[in-house]
């Protein structure tokens, strides 16, 4: 192992050297804003109309919801998410805690739980689908493999660098959500309690398990999740780098395979074996919020499952195919 | 192996490990800990499962009623004729009554619409337990009811050949029904002693359908009979009469599912409540 450090802290250095990675923080502080703008807005008109009462506009939100179970309009599956959606808020209520207090911590909490299927995963790709591929198109694998150094241990350093990029691309993230749009709408919020733990069965909610947790440690636990996610599709990333000659082809089979994810996330209830795709399996902090899984079934032990095993599938995948091939032209 | 020498790079290397070591580790807590709290939730028994318990803490950490500042604050629950449902323009009675009460000078606020659609006697019963609702009927000043019609005509689907409302069969359902309703008012007035309540009338939707008018005249006027018993008792409760606007207006009024009114029909029973609001007012003394 003695050798690999210097091979980790090379590939460091290369990362940092590239341009690709800043493009991922320019790409966050120009879309937060935006976001928080958008909420900003929204909060706005919701205050003219209920007064800047929070409970008014929920109950409004509850009846609202109540009324289109009624209609033959709304597909069953929307008519499952709102039975639940509105049981949650009733709880809310119940408690006095309003789930939508505008702060910079709700503000990223919220932002957060809609930017782990698709926002977070694009900005891993950007620094994983090349980390192979790109060598190849410069043709710099070979001074990497012409050295006297096992080729497992290139590939190696090169995954260990990644999983340390990917750690500070999700904690960046949380950070530069919470500073811009603390700005906006006030940096308080970490003490605010939370409610965890509901679990959905059927159409039903099961409140028995319930418990408040205040929101620093649900972002904590939430961006464990989004961590793990991360991990695996830049596992995943990395593969397709190694398999694919092209930096350009390797992103492309990505993004395909996370829209598919969001597409059929939003359509594949009827479709059960759907559940065993990687990409069906990428909204883990719903298990925390409570939200209805896209697939009956789906629980949050079944899609770490279903992620590890895609992630070690790929693993073997990269490193057999990394060392056996002839990957020098 | 030999070392690229770049000035930056001790540096570099050096900040870049720490943090995402760092990083890695607050990152890997947080997935442990996500693992437990959902795997193994230790439920907490200091909340409330769904159930309302309310304690006097409780309301004390609610924001006080809103001050009597000469504001109406309209809040309307019930079935869908309080939804609006049948509106070409979306507005309700609701709406419209506060545009009325608003061109006739006063500041008026519609809190929020709670009718929904379909909704009964029975459900609404329950529905007064829930935290959100009364809240909101706290919070207003001047409270719209509508309820009844579903339970007497299960939503107009006589019309479409089920089980058509015999005289008999309307009769049998009014006692129960209308007893409900004097719970429902009684317990509006508990949950806001203070507020104007509006009970809207029924009218008779199948007036124009040979075999129905008759009983349905008759399990209306009932019905009716026995809300205004109720609302008689309390001051502060008024019935505003649907019945006679409706009687020989329904190709007027209704809307095209023969049941609801349109927003024509909306707009009638909107004058007739803010005649309410009016004569309710001026009966006070209340300057506003």
């Amino acid at each position: 192992m003695s050798n690999i450090m210097p091979l980790i802290r090379n590939e460091t250095i290369k990362m940092v050297k590239k341009k690709r990675l800043y493009i991922i923080f320019i790409v966050l502080a120009v879309l937060v804003p935006m976001f928080t703008y958008a909420q900003m807005k929204s909060a706005e008109n919701n205050r003219d109309k209920f007064g800047g009462d929070w409970r008014l506009e929920l109950q409004q939100a509850i009846t609202d919801n109540q009324n289109s179970l009624g209609s033959d309009r709304v597909p069953e599956e929307y008519k499952k998410y709102r039975t639940v959606y509105i049981q949650q808020m009733q709880y809310y209520l119940e408690n006095d805690v309003n789930p939508k207090e505008p702060n910079g911590v709700t503000f990223t909490r919220e932002f957060m739980n809609n930017a782990v299927g698709l926002f977070i995963p694009l900005l891993i790709m950007a620094i994983a689908s090349d980390l192979v591929s790109g060598e190849r198109t410069t043709g710099t694998i070979k001074m990497l493999l012409t050295r006297p150094v096992k080729r497992w241990k290139v590939l190696l350093s090169k995954l260990v660098t990644l999983i340390m990029f990917v750690s500070i691309i999700v904690v960046s993230a949380y950070i530069i959500c919470y500073v811009i749009s603390g700005a906006v709408f006030g940096y308080k919020g970490f003490g605010m309690p939370i409610f965890t733990g509901f679990k959905v069965v059927g159409t039903d909610v099961d409140l028995s398990a319930v418990h408040a947790v205040d929101q620093w440690l649900y972002l904590l636990m939430q961006a464990g999740l989004i961590w793990f996610v991360s991990v695996i599709v830049a596992i995943l990333a990395f593969m397709v780098s190694v398999l694919v000659r092209s930096t350009a082809a390797s992103i492309v089979i990505m993004m395909a395979a996370l829209i598919a994810g969001t597409i059929l996330t939003n359509m594949a209830a009827s479709w059960q074996s759907a559940k065993y795709l990687f990409m069906v399996n990428l909204e883990l902090p719903d298990y925390l919020s409570g939200g209805l899984p896209p697939i009956e079934g789906m629980n949050l032990g079944f899609s770490l499952i279903v992620l590890s095993v895609w992630g070690i599938a790929s693993l073997i995948v990269s490193f057999l195919v990394f060392t056996k091939r002839d990957i020098l032209n | 192996m030999k070392r690229k020498t770049l000035d930056s790079a001790p540096w570099i290397w050096r900040t870049i490990s720490t943090v995402s070591i760092l990083a890695t580790l607050l990152l890997l807590f947080g997935f442990g800990y996500a693992i437990k709290d959902v795997i193994y939730p230790e439920g907490d028994s200091a909340l409330g499962t769904g159930q309302s318990t309310k304690t006097p803490a409780d309301e004390a950490s609610k924001p006080a009623a809103p001050v009597d500042d000469g504001k109406i604050r309209i809040a309307v629950i019930g079935d869908s004729l309080a939804r609006g449902t049948g509106d070409d323009e979306g507005l309700g009675f609701v709406r419209r009554a506060g545009n009325i009460l608003k061109e006739q000078g006063h500041d008026v606020q519609v809190l929020n619409n709670l009718g929904v659609n379909g909704l009964r006697t029975d459900a609404l019963l329950s529905k007064l337990d829930e935290q959100g609702v009364r809240y909101v009927l706290q919070q207003s000043n001047f409270i719209l009811l509508s309820i009844g019609a579903n339970d007497l005509f299960q939503g107009g689907q006589v019309l479409q050949g089920e089980d058509p409302p015999s005289a008999e069969k309307l009769a049998a359902v009014l006692p129960e029904t209308s007893k409900r309703l004097q719970e429902i008012l009684k317990k509006v007035k508990e949950i806001n002693p203070e507020a104007q309540i509006a009970y809207i009338g029924l009218y008779n939707p199948f007036g124009d359908v040979k075999e129905l008018e008759v009983p349905g005249n008759a399990v209306v006027a009932a019905w009716n009979d026995a809300a205004l018993q109720i609302l008689n008792q309390e001051d502060k409760m008024t019935l505003v009469p649907t019945f006679d606007l409706f009687e020989n207006h329904l190709g007027e009024y209704l809307s095209s599912d023969h049941f609801h009114p349109n927003g024509a029909g909306y707009e009638e029973i909107a004058v007739r409540i803010a005649q309410e609001y009016q004569a309710e007012t001026t009966a006070e003394g209340s300057t506003n």
